[in-house]
Formats: structure tokens, sequence, C-alpha cells
């Protein structure tokens, strides 16, 4: 111990120095809220948390934004790249328009997890990818040690590395998904820990469970990537990200009175021009945009300063960011600085450094929107069929651009215990006029990557590369088989079914560059199941059926056939004839006496 | 057997007829109900993991493509069935060229039938001669009976690849009676290559093959006999697995996915036979010792029925066939229709069988109420797996029976030939 700490003590200080160098030069954490009021009276907010650690001090294991515990997973298990999701609810791009982060910070519902891992063949990848699922599960309190060799894919042109790697190491994508993970505050507790300000202050304090886990669509991103700047100096990166869709009538709900109540008659906002609408007939008008709300409604909390380690002082950066027309009036609290930005939706806030912070926005009448982005792709994944056996999935790409076709890869696992028939895979495309024509699936797919499942084994990994043409929509149908399993495999609530994880779609576009994510929602699948009361009894009467078939044929097949008359005579020679016999007489002899006695 | 040229004429008008029927009636089943084949192919009673022909198809599209079909949990099916469809044009968009060729093999299946009967070793073979011998059905019956069995037009029809090994086994009987042994061999190798457990019936075939050849001169040494024609066997099954070898490119792979998925039974769906539910409901940790149970328990019938019915191998033939539709791990109808084909050979030890009504009230039970009862489990949500798994067990216990009692009545004809004079008389087994 004392040697250690003689030899490790002047590295120590060298790496003090240099780091405290680094700090001076550019504080490398940055913390980021978007608050984005959006249609039905729904508020997006979008929390970014950013740092950077130079490779070396990665490398000697000095941690100073990068949380310990996470960097050392990372190193153990030779993980280059790591990308971590959990997500519950479903986004409604219908009303919301085009994803957060254009869908690259979001994952399927339930926890998603992929990586890159650096070792020499896939075995030894997979051996560390087994290692860093179960330390994460630990880390992050989730099932992700449910991420086993069945859940677990290789994607060949899903993902593509976002950071920058040396070209030495043998990357290995691993991809793994939990959909039926229900993602609640136990998983919220452990990522705020690895956030510097570890929720205490900063736009971090705003975090409450009770609000996170009530909201329509939240997603928590965990991103490490080493980032290299031209000139060859590599930090890693680690982004954290919360983004979360606050239904704001609901959030506004307070907490000792939380059950929805009907709205009374006279505060219900009808349409009076329907012909029906009467004093007890109502058609409710959309909800507005108009409505008041404060951060301290909304959340729960205010914002508790400033995180101390974010730079915030000259650079001109704001922590918090609202975009709604400028037209709109906000009260923020004193101390703080508003800065409006000239797209003439932003405005940004320097918040005093210590204090809280809170802004609230009365309710008003603007005629000026925020405009929306559209998507580029719908996309919409269900099964269809009745019946434990047998089934479709139907899969259906809308293109609502009507310029241009849209090219993406489309990309799912399906368990095992689902078995898709490949060759009953047919596209239909649908116009806007609605007239739908069968077409050969190789005029929409353009590359199928396809790697059958194996029982027990892996699962189902299917990509597909298409292309949806401008103003159509396409639908993809292909037949599965439901496996029935034994019953020791069912979980105890076989009849709810099991989850099929969402679908991922990465949409090249050429013209950003970056590519845009979308997901599909996972899926509810029913299997047959059998009588889980039954073991002893199936085995009885099976087995009560072969020995009947067994017995019955060996006794006649080893036994002799003779006639009635040979029956009788041969009955007195054999030895059971022989023992019944000497019985009878042992019988009479006993009489006999007895007899003589009376 | 002395039969005049009218007579034989007849004979061959009435065969036309049959087959000719047979062939329209499946013709017009097909034009009539476009979607009864996908139907049928679909039904648990009609294809299992090893034998439907979905599979094969999926199985078809991986290889057209360059895929592995062995690296994937769907196709355990022969490799050499692949390149033998590949020639056929596409069923989805062409259902016709395929449904033609399922109906010749079955009209082939029935012409081997018909040898077979012909050939009369069915109630006169070298070592016994049955007392009813008279009592009997001609060859184009048996034939009708084979093709006009619903069993075997639903097989047919939803071209389930079991029609291929009911092909290896009937002419590896034919040529066996026909006296062709090494051509018996071979179709025997082919059939054990398509499903494994036809090499069971290796014995029975080789003492009916000796028989044959045990009527001209110089007979040949039995042990002898057996040896050469065990290595005759083996080396067609090992030219068979060698051609897939080329095909597929990767032994084991094929290997494990296709025998190795027989033996292990890894895949518990739905059937008409005794394995799925139990091994659904087994414990993990027994699950290896009741394969082996179960296995050893198919293979013990073979040496009792050689060891009671050597002079008659024909017999041990069909009864074998009995005993693996129901004990097989993932029988189908088509294993009982062989079973129900064989049998009319056996028409005269049909007085001599005691419980044929109850054996086939049982089997016309089980196979009406099958289909309710999986409906109830499976669509209705009414029944639960208990329902069709019960239908089973009286499917398997019918076809057991009628089996018991094809072997009593074998066996009582055999005591009847050695004492004629006891010929009606009431007997007991002691």
């Amino acid at each position: 111990m004392t040697t250690f700490s003689l030899y490790s003590l002047p590295l120590v200080a060298l790496i003090l120095s240099l780091w405290s160098s680094i700090v001076i030069a550019s504080p490398d954490y940055h913390e980021n809220l978007q608050l984005h009021p959006l249609p039905q009276s729904s508020l997006l907010a979008s929390f970014n948390f950013r740092s950077n650690t130079s490779q070396e001090s990665f490398d000697q294991q000095h941690f100073r934004y990068l949380p310990r515990a996470l960097g050392q997973i990372l190193q153990h298990a030779s993980t280059k790249e790591l990308h971590l999701r959990f997500t519950t609810g479903r986004w409604d791009a219908e009303s919301w328009g085009s994803r957060p982060w254009n869908g690259s910070k979001e994952g399927g519902t339930g926890v998603e997890l992929w990586a890159w891992i650096d070792a020499p063949n896939d075995d030894e990848a997979f051996a560390k990818w087994i290692t860093l699922t179960q330390s994460l599960s630990g880390l992050f309190c989730a099932s992700l040690n449910f991420v086993d060799s069945t859940r677990t894919t290789r994607p060949v042109v899903s993902f593509e590395p976002f950071g920058d790697h040396s070209e030495v190491d043998q990357l290995h994508l691993l991809h793994g998904t939990l959909p039926g993970e229900v993602v609640c505050t136990e998983n919220l507790t452990p990522f705020l820990k690895l956030l510097p300000c570890k929720g205490k202050a900063g736009i971090s304090s705003l975090f409450d469970g009770h609000k996170l886990f009530d909201a329509a669509w939240q997603s928590m991103s965990v991103d490490i990537q080493p980032v290299c700047s031209p000139d060859g100096d590599c930090v890693v990166q680690i982004e954290q990200t919360v983004d979360m869709v606050l239904d704001i009538d609901r959030s506004k709900r307070s907490r000792s009175n939380p059950i929805p109540r009907p709205v009374p008659n006279d505060q219900l906002v009808c349409d009076t021009s329907k012909p029906y609408h009467s004093d007890d007939t109502c058609y409710p008008l959309e909800k507005t945009n108009d409505k008041a709300w404060s951060l301290t409604e909304v959340f729960g909390r205010t914002i508790n300063g400033i995180c101390p380690l974010a730079e915030v002082e000259g650079s001109g950066e704001q922590s918090v960011c609202l975009h709604v027309p400028h037209e709109r009036g906000v009260f923020i609290t004193e101390g703080a600085e508003e800065i409006k930005k000239d797209d003439g939706f932003t405005r940004c806030f320097n918040l005093a450094s210590s204090g809280s912070f809170d802004l609230s926005i009365p309710k008003q009448l603007v005629n000026l929107e925020v405009p929306l982005d559209e998507p580029v792709l719908h996309a919409e994944r269900t099964i269809v069929g009745n019946g434990q056996e047998r089934g479709g999935m139907r899969i259906m790409f809308g293109n609502p651009s009507n310029i241009s076709a849209v090219d993406f890869i489309y990309f799912e696992t399906l368990p095992w215990f689902l078995r898709p028939y490949i060759h009953t895979l047919h596209a239909t495309i649908t116009g806007r006029d609605g007239i739908s024509r069968e077409l050969p699936a190789s005029e929409i797919v353009k590359e199928t990557y396809y790697r059958p499942a194996i029982d027990r084994e892996r699962g189902t990994q299917l990509e597909l590369s298409l292309s949806v043409p401008a103003a159509s929509t396409v639908t993809l149908t292909y037949d599965f088989e439901k496996a029935i399993l034994r019953y020791t495999e069912y979980p105890p609530d076989a009849n709810r079914g099991f989850n099929v994880a969402p679908a991922v779609i990465r949409i090249v576009d050429n013209v950003h560059h970056a590519p845009i994510y979308l997901r599909s929602t996972s899926l509810l699948l029913q299997l047959p199941v059998p009588d889980f009361s039954m073991p002893y009894n199936v085995i009885i009467l099976t087995s009560t059926v072969i020995a009947l078939a067994f017995g019955t044929i060996f006794n006649i097949l080893v036994r002799r056939v003779v006639s009635l008359d040979q029956a009788s005579a041969l009955g007195a020679t054999t030895l059971k004839g022989r023992i019944l016999s000497k019985v009878v007489a042992i019988r009479d002899r006993f009489r006999g006496k007895a007899t003589k006695v009376e | 057997m002395s039969t005049t040229p009218s007579s034989r004429n007849t004979m061959k008008d009435r065969g036309i007829v049959v087959f000719g029927a047979a062939f329209v009636l499946r013709l017009l089943l097909t034009c009539l109900f476009p979607a009864l084949p996908d139907l049928l192919t679909g039904r648990v009673e009609v294809s299992t993991p090893v034998n439907s022909f979905k599979r094969l198809q999926e199985g078809l599209f991986l290889y057209t493509r360059n895929v592995s079909p062995y690296d994937g949990g769907v196709y355990h099916q022969a490799p050499l069935l692949l390149p033998l469809f590949a020639l056929l044009p596409d069923a989805k968009s062409s259902p016709l060229p395929t449904a033609i060729f399922y109906f010749l093999v079955d009209l082939l299946n029935a012409y081997a039938l018909l040898k077979i009967s012909q050939s009369g070793q069915s109630v006169k073979s070298r070592l016994h001669t049955a007392v009813r011998q008279h009592v009997r059905w001609d060859g184009v019956s048996v034939a009708a009976w084979f093709l006009f069995n619903p069993f075997t037009i639903a097989t047919c029809l939803a071209r389930s690849t079991s029609v291929f090994t009911t092909s290896g086994i009937l002419f590896a009987v034919s040529n066996a009676v026909g006296g062709n042994s090494v051509n018996a061999m071979l179709a025997l190798g082919f059939a054990s290559y398509l499903s494994l457990y036809p090499t069971l019936l290796f014995i029975p075939l080789v003492l009916l093959c000796y028989d044959i050849r045990a009527q001209g001169p110089n007979p040949p040494k039995i042990g002898l006999y057996v040896v050469q024609h065990a290595g005759l066997l083996l080396a067609s099954i090992a030219g068979l697995l060698g051609l897939s070898c080329l095909i597929t490119g990767n032994f084991w792979e094929f290997i494990s996915a296709t025998y190795g998925f027989h033996l292990l039974v890894p895949d518990l769906t739905p059937n008409v036979g005794l394995w799925w539910y139990f091994f659904i409901e087994m414990f993990d940790s027994f699950r290896e010792f009741f394969l082996g149970v179960f296995w050893l328990h198919l293979a013990s019938y073979v040496g009792g029925f050689t060891v009671r019915f050597q002079r008659q191998p024909l017999f041990v033939i069909t009864s074998l066939l009995g005993v693996f539709a129901v004990f097989k791990p993932y029988p189908s109808i088509s294993d009982a229709s062989l079973f129900f084909a064989m049998l009319p050979l056996y028409r005269h030890l049909f007085p001599l069988m005691r419980y044929t009504f109850f054996a086939v009230s049982a089997i016309l039970y089980s196979s009406l109420l099958g289909p309710a009862f999986y409906h109830l489990w499976v669509y209705a949500g009414s029944g639960n797996a208990n329902f069709f798994y019960a239908i089973t067990l009286v499917w398997s216990l019918g076809i057991s029976i009628l089996l018991a009692d094809a072997v009593f009545a074998a066996l009582r004809d055999e005591w009847e030939q050695q004492n004629p004079d006891q010929k009606g008389a009431e007997v007991r087994q002691v």
C-alpha cells in the first residue's frame, strides 16, 4: 500500500496539474434545458448534460465529470462507445411533429442498449457485452442482465458510431433491447447520480420522479463516445439527455388531489357551431396553447440556481431556453436575465448563480404559433390476425413529402418464439388517391439483411433497405407462426403476452448528413399457453396411454394362443395352477380341521 | 393366382378408373377450393415442423437466396428436397404444378401398394399361409382404400413432405416383395434419409427380402445376407448424406438441424402425437431421461414384433407403421394414413379382430373433435390446451387398440394354421 501511494503520488500530482490546466482552459461541462410548448396543451422539456474528459485522463482512470462507476465499467468491458436508452410512452408525431434530436437520443419502449466493443473476435465481444450488460444492470437498477443471446443482435447497417474511433480497434456493434422493462424512479436516481451536480443544483434540480414518469412520453439517454478534433486530441464525451412531453393540465393537478375528475359542465369548452350542441351535448374543442403554466406548476419544483461546474459567464451560452412567440408574455424570477433570439420564437435565460429560478406564462391568446417540423416519415407497426397459432406483421410507412422519395433502413429484432416466414413478405403501395396496388417486395426493398432465429439461442434480425416514393404509403406484411414454449419458459403472467421490441428506422438524410431515427411502438404477442396446473396429470395420463399400448401389445405378443379346453387343461400344469391347487388343498385341510373341532 | 385375361383386363380398367378418379378428385378439390391447400398446410394435424410445406417454402426461399436454411429455426427437412423444389415453379404464384407433382407421387404410392397387394405376401409367405387366404381385397381395392382415404387426400393437398417418406417405405416394401432387394434397400435408405425413423424397418424388411430370396434357388446364409443389406442401406444413406453435404456445404449444421431435431424434439408445436404436451409439461431435469425412454419405447416394438412374427415380416412392417403413427415424435395424419393403407392387405384378419367397432369409433370421434377442440383452445379461447391434448390421447388410444387387435388377430391366425381343426373356436391367451 505504501509503495503504491509513493509511486502514484507524483503521477497524481502531475495529472492534477494537467487537469486543472484543462479546467482553466475550457470548462468541459454544459447543461441545457429547452422548453417547447406543443399542441394539445403539451410541453416538451429537453434536458441535455454534456461533459468531456480527455482520453489520457480516461485511460489513467482519472475521472472528473465522467462518473467513475461508468468509466470503469467501460474500461473493463473494452467498450469504446455506449448508448443507453430508457423510454416510456409514445411520441405522437401526428400532433407533435418531428422528434427531438431527430430521434437520435431516444430508444424504443423499455430499455435499449447498443455499444461498440473492442474485441479480437465475435465470441470475446459477446463475453464482454455480457459483462457490460451485467454491470450496467447493477448501475442503473434495470434488468439489463436479461439481455442474453436471444435478445442481442449485431446490426449491420442500422447504426453507425457517432464517435471518432481509431483504426486499430476491432469494433463489434452489439445491440440489445428489453421492451418489457418498466422505466421508473429507480432508474432516474442512478441517472441523476451520474451528473456532476447530482440533481441538487442547475436544471437537473427540476427532476422529480413523480412528474417525469407521469409524462406522456419520456426518454432518458446516456451516450459515451470518443470525440477527436482534427489535430488529433481526443476526448471521451458523455452526454446525458432527458426528454419528456408533459401534459400541462395533468401536471398542474395538485399532488395532494391527483385523482382526475370530470370538468364541470360550465367549464367545458364546446364547439358551439355543431348543430347538435345543446346544454347536455358538447363537442369538445381541441386544446389550445394559450394555457397559463409555470415551472413550479408543471415540474413541482423550481430550478435551484445553476450548477457551478457549468460554464455560463462570458460565453453567451444560456442554460434555459423557451420556445414561444416573442409577443407572449413570460414572467421570470428576479435576478435572471432574458435574451430574445432573432428567430422570433426563442428566448433564453441567464440564471442567477444562486437562488431559485421560476418562469411562468400567463394565459394569453396568441395568433402566432411556433412552427412544427413535419416528420420525414410516418411509421407504424402492428400485429394482425387472430388466434394464438399464427399471425402477421404489418408495417406501414407513410411519406408525407410531395416531392422526394425517402430512403431508410428498417431494422427489427424478433424473439425466437415468433417465427417469421420471410417468403411471405409482400408490399402494397397506396397513393394519395387511396388506390392501393400490390407490388413485388423487391421493388420497394432494395437490400435485405436477414438472420433467422434459432430456437432458444438467438432472435430474428431483419434489416431492410427501403425507399418509399413521394406522397404514398407502403405497407409491408409477412406471416409468422407462434411457437409454444416449455411451461417453465413462460413468465408468471403468461396470458398477458410477450413484448416484441420496437422496430428502429434510420432515415438516411443526404442533406443534413446526420441520420434521423424513428422507433415504432413495442408490440404485445399472445402465445398459446399450456395448462400450468397440469404437469403431473399430463405425465401420468400420457404415461398411462403409453403403458396401455405397450402393455396390451406385449401382453398379446408374449402369450400363447390356446383354445378354451386347452386353457383349462393347461391351468392345472402351470406354476400358477399348481400353487392354486395347493392353496385349495390347504384351505380344505383347514376347513376339515375346523369341522372336526366342531 | 390364376386370372383369366378378361378378368385381368377388367382389373386394369378398374385400376385406371380408380387412379383417374383419385387424380380428378384431387384436382377438383384444388381448383374448386383454391384456399383449401393453404388451409390444410396450416393445420397442426397435417403439418408438423418436420413435414410442413410452409416451412419447406421458407427453406427454399432462403436456399435460393444463398442463405443457409439450416442456420435458423424454421427448416428441418432433408437438404435434397431443396434443389428438387427449386426446379418446380413457385407454389405461391402458380400452385398447380406443385400440386400435380404431389398428386402423381400419391398415385405412385398407390401403385406400389397395388404391387404389394398383388404379390400376395400378406396372405401367403414362405413360412406362413393364412387360413382365410381367400378373404381378401384385390390390389385395386387396396389402392382405392389408400387413394380415397380422407387422411391421404388431406396430406396430399397440404403438400406435406411425409408423402416422400411414404413413397420410400412403400417402394421399399414393393421392391422387397418383388424380389428386388437392392432397390428395396435404396428406397428404405431414401425414406430413412428423409425422416430417420424408417431405419427401424430395416430388420423386418431384410427378412422379407430374404423370404422372397429363399424361395428361389441357392438361398444364401441369412447372417451374411443381413450384413450385406445393412451395408447397402448404410451406403445409400451415406450417398444421400454426401450429396446433401455438397448442397449445403456444412455437414454438422444440417445434421443437427434435421436428425438432431428429430431426436431431441426441441419444437413443441402441437400435433396428434403424445410427445409435444408431455415435453411442454415435463420438468427440465427429467427432459433428457424421458426423451431416452420415449425413443427406447419406440424402438422396443421392433424386437418384439420381429421375434414373434418372424414368419410374417410384412406384418411386422405393417404393425411397426402403426406404432410409428402413434409414438413417433412428430406424427401427423399422414403416418396414420400409411398404416391404414397397409391394413387392408390383411383383410383376412378382420373377422378375427375383436374391438374394431371401439377402435374405429375412437378414431372417428377424435378426428372429428380434434379440429373442434383445437379451435376452442387456440382461436375461441373458450377451451385450454387440455382439450386438444385429451383428443390426441383418444386418437393414440384408438390407433393403438386397432394395432393391438390386428396383432392379436394375426397371432390367432397363426394358431389356426397350426391347429386347423380348431378354426373358429374360442381362444384364450395364457
